[in-house]
């Protein structure tokens, strides 16, 4: 009977204690800011790297930050994550700039025809064409200065350079070309050589390297200047020679960069400051929105970039 | 109302509560349970609800581009309200995990809105362009908040999944639930029947028991039934009938013992009267021969022998009719006087008599025939047998209570034991040898008892060898 008793009290407790944790409806209708960060390439280190940065900051600012993006530069969707941070008429959207049309469209247009401000990340598109507000990330054309330095003082001041194109010529990559240009051409010996990709995916990346490698059998050094190319290119490399004989350059912006210059199949690569540009353009989209620093700088907020060679030595 | 009746409705109504309570308790938590599913759907159902309505949207707009007559015009509207009903009933959707992108969600609706609002402004200005884009920005948004439903589901399910499982949980547990508590009334209600039952029964079981006990003869049980219901006022109407019964009989006992007595005199009275008759037939011939012989003594001048013929005569007489009567204690003695004469004459000086009476006594009444035996007992047992006689005394004296009659002689005394056996009446018949009248000690005993009713009417004190003293004590 009190065995009984016991059981029968036990389920009892079971059955109406009610311990579910729902989740609790929002109680103030005070609406916090509402951001968005959208990227081409989540789940990489570095853009991993930048949302963590970005999330902290929201959280001391305490606004809401949602992270979006596509997988793999699928540019389509990166393309309709924006358009659905437009009509969702999110507070601030800070993005990733693509250096395209259908992007520029977007920005330009659509996020004015709402009155969103965009601001452009790691990334940067020409104010003119994007209308955005500001760029927060490196100086492209600095990091293309370094890098090229970088290999002078490696290779010395002779030889045969390839540089890893994507043809879409995105004004980062111009930017960064038009760094490592310039530091080349001082150099009457050493001889550019421009390999160029229809784009980044896999396929043909190991076209145009193969291609490159045919041509030019006789490099000394390769520079992918669009770092998403990288992993292709060491990997193709790989299959054909020892890595040795080149001297490899990029920069920290894709998946594969610091795995190899860890593995040491990279001499150096340019290393940015992605936490930091997380938290600035958090704090600066939301300056602007609360009217403390009208109008941004257009030419963009600068954070440090610095090069990160194999041994692991910074310079 | 009485308790037996008031102990079986009850039970029946904390049975009744028991099961109201465990119905309403169960019912109370089926309609919980119901509510809790009702708002899950809701929510899917409200989702669902936008991403259909948006839909509808587009169909309408798209027949009202085709061909804009008032009646889809009416149609078209009808769907935006609902669209609007939708979004409104999709803020009450809002919690923590989905703020964000429910806030989104309804400002995609927004710009739904917005967009089919411009389209229609356009078809208004008859701008086809401008419609015609306007149109496959609304088909998009309408896609986007599709696929944000979609997402927003898909949130729901990951959010609530906890929720879902505990539930399922939870109806197993009230499955068990019902069951312990099933098998708990089954448990409780045994137990309390089977007490219910023994308290009825249990004083029913007494009461048969005591009603053997009456059966079998034994009245002085008394009968105990610790109730207070219908039993205990049936044990009490028993007991008092015991208590009547025990009563009656011992009432009756006591009547029979008397009867019985009573008998016992009657016996005594025949006996005494059959002797007399025996002794009847030659009596009445006697006694006219003895008075005849006195007469004829006394012409002849032995006056002596005509007095002792008179003496003999008288004693005769008076044996003759008075047996069954009483008579005054001056008679009894009177009788005694004549007996004791006829004695001297036979024993002259070794009887020697003395009478010491209060005459104020005379009146008192006492069965006949009492007194001279007694002494005739004295003459046979303790002057015959001694050669040199003995002396006789009769005093006759009363104090406030009582008159007392003694008789003392100087023979040679009773043995104790014997004594006991006359007062007892144990000893039979003393005077079936005797040479006297005939009447035996132990019957003047009974017969003095059975008149004055209480047994210490005779006394008998007797020393060895100095003599014996009878005192008979009457109650005025």
């Amino acid at each position: 009977m009190m065995v009984l008793c016991y059981f029968t009290a036990i389920t009892a407790n079971n059955v109406f204690r009610t311990d579910w944790q729902l989740p609790k409806p929002v109680v103030s209708n005070q609406e916090q800011k509402r951001l968005v960060l959208i990227t081409q390439d989540r789940d990489t280190p570095f853009w991993n790297k930048v949302s963590s940065g970005a999330a902290k900051q929201s959280e001391k600012e305490q606004i809401s930050l949602e992270v979006w993006g596509s997988y793999g530069n699928n540019e389509e969707d990166f393309l309709k994550n924006i358009e659905i941070a437009i009509h969702s008429k999110v507070d601030g959207i800070i993005v990733q700039g693509l250096d395209t049309d259908e992007f520029k469209n977007l920005t330009k247009i659509k996020a004015s025809f709402y009155g969103i401000p965009i601001i452009t990340i790691a990334n940067d598109v020409p104010i003119k064409d994007s209308l955005r507000r500001t760029y927060v990330g490196s100086n492209q054309y600095l990091a293309g200065k370094l890098i090229a330095e970088q290999l002078i003082q490696d290779m010395g001041q002779t030889g045969k350079v390839v540089l890893m194109i994507d043809s879409k010529q995105e004004f980062f990559q111009n930017e960064r070309l038009r760094g490592i240009e310039e530091v080349l051409l001082k150099y009457k010996d050493i001889n550019i050589v421009y390999a160029k990709t229809v784009d980044t995916t896999k396929e043909n990346v190991v076209i145009a390297t193969q291609d490159i490698l045919n041509r030019e059998p006789d490099a000394d050094a390769y520079i992918a200047v669009n770092a998403n190319v990288v992993g292709t290119l060491v990997s193709v490399i790989g299959k054909r020679y020892q890595i040795e004989p080149y001297y490899l350059y990029s920069f920290d912006d894709s998946p594969d960069s610091l795995t190899l210059l860890q593995e040491g199949k990279m001499d150096a690569m340019v290393e940015q400051s992605p936490e930091k540009m997380g938290e600035l353009s958090v704090q600066l989209m939301l300056d602007w929105l609360n009217g403390e620093k009208v109008p941004l700088d257009q030419n963009g907020y600068l954070t440090d970039i610095k090069i990160v060679k194999a041994d692991g030595k910074n310079e | 109302m009485n308790s037996i009746q008031k102990k079986i409705l009850l039970l029946t109504t904390i049975v009744l509560i028991i099961m109201a309570c465990m119905w309403m308790a169960l019912t109370y938590y089926n309609n919980k349970t119901q509510q809790q599913y009702n708002e899950i759907l809701q929510r899917y159902l409200k989702l669902n609800e936008v991403t259909s309505s948006s839909q509808s949207v587009i169909t309408d707009l798209n027949n009202y581009m085709i061909k804009p007559t008032k009646e889809k015009e009416e149609q078209l509207n009808r769907s935006k309200e609902r669209i609007e009903r939708a979004k409104q009933n999709v803020y009450s959707l809002r919690n923590e995990e989905n703020n964000f992108v429910l806030t989104n969600y309804i400002h995609l609706i927004d710009s739904f809105m917005e967009t089919t609002n411009r389209l229609l402004l356009f078809l208004a200005e008859n701008d086809g362009e401008g419609a015609a884009q306007e149109f496959s920005e609304a088909t998009r948004i309408s896609n986007y908040i599709s696929e944000m439903s979609l997402t927003l589901v898909d949130t729901e399910l990951k959010t609530y999944d906890v929720f879902y499982r505990s539930i399922i949980e939870q109806s197993g547990e009230v499955m068990k639930l019902g069951i312990f508590i099933l098998l708990l009334i089954i448990g409780v209600l045994f137990f309390v029947t089977y007490w219910f039952s023994l308290s009825i029964t249990r004083p029913i079981l007494q009461l048969t028991k005591a009603a053997n006990e009456l059966s079998n003869g034994r009245f002085d049980l008394q009968v105990k039934v610790e109730t207070k219901d219908e039993m205990a006022f049936l044990a009490r109407t028993f007991d008092r009938m015991r208590i009547n019964i025990n009563t009656l009989i011992s009432e009756m006992k006591h009547k029979a013992q008397l009867e019985h007595e009573l008998q016992q005199s009657k016996i005594l009275l025949q006996e005494s009267k059959f002797k007399t008759l025996q002794s009847q037939i030659s009596p009445h011939f006697l006694f006219n021969t003895l008075n005849t012989i006195s007469k004829k003594a006394y012409l002849e001048g032995s006056e002596e022998t005509s007095d002792l013929l008179v003496s003999v005569a008288g004693i005769l007489r008076y044996n003759l009719k008075q047996i069954d009567q009483s008579v005054t204690l001056g008679e009894e003695l009177e009788v005694l006087k004549q007996y004791i004469d006829i004695q001297k004459a036979r024993f002259t000086d070794r009887l020697q008599f003395h009478m010491e009476v209060d005459t104020f006594c005379f009146g008192a009444r006492i069965p006949s025939l009492t007194l001279q035996p007694l002494i005739e007992n004295a003459v046979i047992h303790a002057i015959e047998p001694k050669e040199e006689g003995g002396t006789i005394w009769v005093r006759v004296n009363q104090n406030k209570d009582n008159i007392y009659v003694e008789m003392e002689d100087d023979g040679a005394g009773i043995p104790e034991e014997k004594i006991q056996q006359l007062l007892k009446g144990t000893q039979t018949e003393m005077s079936i040898h005797a040479k006297g009248i005939g009447i035996g000690f132990s019957n003047v005993i009974q017969r003095l008892r059975l008149f004055f009713g209480y047994d210490d009417v005779i006394t008998i004190i007797s020393k060895q060898n100095t003599g014996t003293k009878v005192i008979i004590k009457m109650k005025k």
